[in-house]
């Protein structure tokens, strides 16, 4: 009897153990496969190349929505920032300001978002879902409407291409300027969300919004506060963007929107209460990163790479909700 | 789900304990709800009074025949909402519907291009978008995963798949159903329109009509009560998803017929579908969601496009306007709640 009941309890926490690790165990078996499949993989050249042009944008607006998840909410509307700071950027440059100029009015294009996005959920009670929603729909007709229907800005040569180089191409210590920019805004959101009052105001939020008001957190100031530090995040990533192309194509943020959702809950699975975290979103973008990268190695189009990346997501979900099911 | 559950609790306690609060804000949320309605028919007034050929039947049939794609796909997503529950990051939701039907137009056309009948083509579309539909509810119900989450995953893989059969190219296509889809009429109403005006009925016998639909707004509205009933509220829920695939598949006949092939980018429905289904909660006295309502925001946002170009207004004008009213249509609904609709 007791051996059985004895059993049944290692049974269940290895099941719990499984679940909890499901996404580093795929991310290992991930590495391994692609690095044994592709001789190319795991070379230094190629690490490099995905952590520049596959991670480093994607990681800084899932850390936005990992803010905002964290509350309790969500923001569709990451693209709109996002392509806001990339067009006023590119237009600011293209008008012959310079690049500091360019930043701050990107950065504010994003501001102006968050702000009203902040408006709207905390002023007008509307649910985030739904004025995020509204805030996109607004955003894509003010992108089409500024830029005659879609048209791309192009700047190839010139003063503002110059300043382009200076964001995009740039290293320290022998990184380019996206990464450092990455490793900063992470460690800044990491030290925000799980070290300081603002963060334990926003786990709280998070987990019981009643019970947070009623604890006498200024919920309406502390949500406004999340929604534009999401929107501020996209914008970093939408100066990025536009200073890597050299070029504002509209309409091009809501491709984060999906991958970058994916991606904060895919490291939600980390945790036992299912809480957003800054490493757990990191290890998202990067899973999504390599899975992308590796299926382009081992000859898989980009058609098929959607496919593999949909039932990897769908995998690692389903074992971690399953197993975890099935453990209780 | 627990927060809903205790949210939803609470709101039926208050009700019963202050009746003379609850009677003003019915009053309230009524006079918000013919307000939105009211607002509803000023920009409709508008139209007719400054839109040249705005009210002719022609023009009108037209807008019907344009909405009968959002709208069985709208309804599709209507019945996830309903049986999930409205909670936007908990509740029912499918976002894979719009790159279903992607998929789903994409089996069909190929199969037509590739020979085969009409009969086992649509027979495949079908299979396929329930196919998807049934693998968003063994995601849901059987592993629990957030509706969100999984259909989210689910949309990659129909969009990748879609992408891989295509090549991402338009793949042309005809065929006699397709032929009488685009020219047929009957009693001077075009086929396409007949599809929307026979799937809407459906739907709303279904939903409104009878004691299964019933019994899906209890299972979404609360679970917990919904089981101790003693219903099954696994198979409502899976029930749809796999609906809001077949709407999918059937949304996939209507687009192709309507542009002669299947394309790439129906992905882009999605956001006018959750728009339509969520608007349509102000039609709904309480501000659920139901099929009428879905039907009139349908209507009402193929109006609004359709009114916007024979005004000669830019096309570009049309989501910035539909973001809009969305949320003015939002902040007065949560407005008119009260503290009941606010978290």
């Amino acid at each position: 009897m007791s051996v059985s009941a004895n059993d049944n309890n290692t049974k269940a926490s290895l099941r719990g153990f499984l679940a909890k690790y499901s996404v580093l165990i795929a991310f290992a078996a991930i590495v391994i496969f692609f690095a044994v499949a592709s001789p190319t993989f795991l070379t230094p050249a190629n690490l490099f190349n995905v952590l520049v042009n596959n991670v480093v944008m994607l990681a800084i607006v899932a850390l936005g929505l990992t803010i905002v998840i964290s509350s309790g909410g969500i923001d569709l509307s990451v693209g709109v920032s996002v392509d806001m700071a990339s067009m006023i950027f590119v237009m600011l440059l293209a008008a012959g300001y310079s690049g500091v100029v360019g930043v701050a009015g990107g950065l504010g294009a994003a501001l102006i978002v968050g702000i009203l996005n902040a408006i709207l959920i905390t002023r007008l009670n509307i649910s985030p879902f739904l004025a995020t929603l509204g805030v996109l729909f607004i955003g894509q007709s003010t992108q089409q409407l500024a830029t005659s229907g879609g048209q791309p800005i192009y700047l190839t040569s010139g003063y503002a291409a110059d300043q382009f180089n200076a964001i995009a191409r740039t290293a320290l210590f022998g990184m380019p300027t996206p990464v450092i920019v990455l490793i900063v805004l992470a460690v800044a959101v990491h030290l925000l969300l799980h070290r300081s009052v603002f963060g334990r105001y926003v786990q709280a939020m998070g987990a019981q919004p009643g019970v947070a008001w009623y604890s006498g957190i200024r919920v309406p100031r502390e949500l406004s506060m999340v929604h534009v530090l999401c929107a501020l995040l996209s914008g970093v990533t939408g100066i990025l963007l536009s200073a890597t192309v050299k070029s504002y194509v509209p309409l091009s943020g809501n491709a984060f929107l999906l991958d970058a959702i994916g991606a904060t809950f895919i490291g939600t699975t980390l945790s036992r209460e299912r809480k957003p975290s800054v490493i757990g979103t990191l290890l998202g973008v990067l899973l999504l990163a390599i899975v992308k990268n590796g299926l382009l190695l081992v000859g898989w189009n980009f058609y098929w790479q959607q496919v593999g990346i949909g039932v990897l997501v769908f995998l690692v979900l389903a074992a971690s909700f399953g197993l975890r099911r099935a453990a209780h | 789900m627990s927060a809903t559950v205790l949210h939803t609790e609470a709101g039926v306690s208050d009700e019963k304990q202050a009746a003379a609060k609850s009677a003003g804000r019915r009053f309230g949320a009524l006079v918000v709800r013919l307000g939105a309605i009211a607002a509803f028919a000023a920009i409709m007034a508008y139209f007719v009074i400054f839109a040249p050929g705005f009210t002719s039947t022609f023009n009108l049939i037209n807008v019907v025949e344009q909405s009968a794609i959002l709208g069985v796909l709208a309804y599709g997503m209507t019945a996830v909402i309903i049986g999930g529950g409205s909670d936007v990051t908990e509740g029912g939701i499918d976002l894979s519907i719009a790159a279903n039907m992607g998929l789903c137009a994409a089996v069909y056309a190929t199969l037509l291009s590739m020979g085969y009948g009409d009969f086992l083509s649509v027979l495949a579309a079908i299979a396929v978008g329930m196919a998807v539909g049934a693998l968003n509810a063994l995601a849901v119900v059987g592993l629990g995963i957030l509706p969100l989450l999984a259909t989210l995953a689910v949309l990659n893989v129909a969009a990748g798949m879609e992408l891989t059969l295509t090549q991402n190219t338009v793949v042309g296509a005809s065929s006699p159903l397709l032929g009488v889809l685009v020219s047929g009429s009957f009693l001077g109403i075009s086929a396409l329109a007949w599809a929307l005006i026979v799937f809407s009925a459906i739907m709303i016998v279904i939903v409104h009509g009878t004691s299964f639909g019933l019994r899906l707004y209890a299972v979404g509205g609360h679970p917990e009560a919904a089981r101790a009933a003693g219903l099954s509220v696994p198979f409502y829920v899976s029930f749809t998803y796999v609906l809001s695939g077949f709407c999918a598949a059937v949304a996939s006949i209507l687009t192709v017929s309507r542009l002669s092939a299947s394309t790439p980018g129906s992905g882009e429905l999605l956001l006018s579908v959750l728009a339509a289904a969520l608007l349509g909660t102000v039609f709904s006295r309480r501000f659920v969601p139901t099929m009428g309502g879905t039907l009139l925001s349908v209507l009402f946002i193929g109006l609004l496009a359709n009114g916007f170009q024979l005004l000669n207004v830019s096309s570009y004008w049309v989501n910035g306007v539909q973001g809009a009213l969305i949320l003015l249509v939002v902040a007065i609904t949560s407005f008119a709640r009260g503290s009941e609709g606010s978290r």
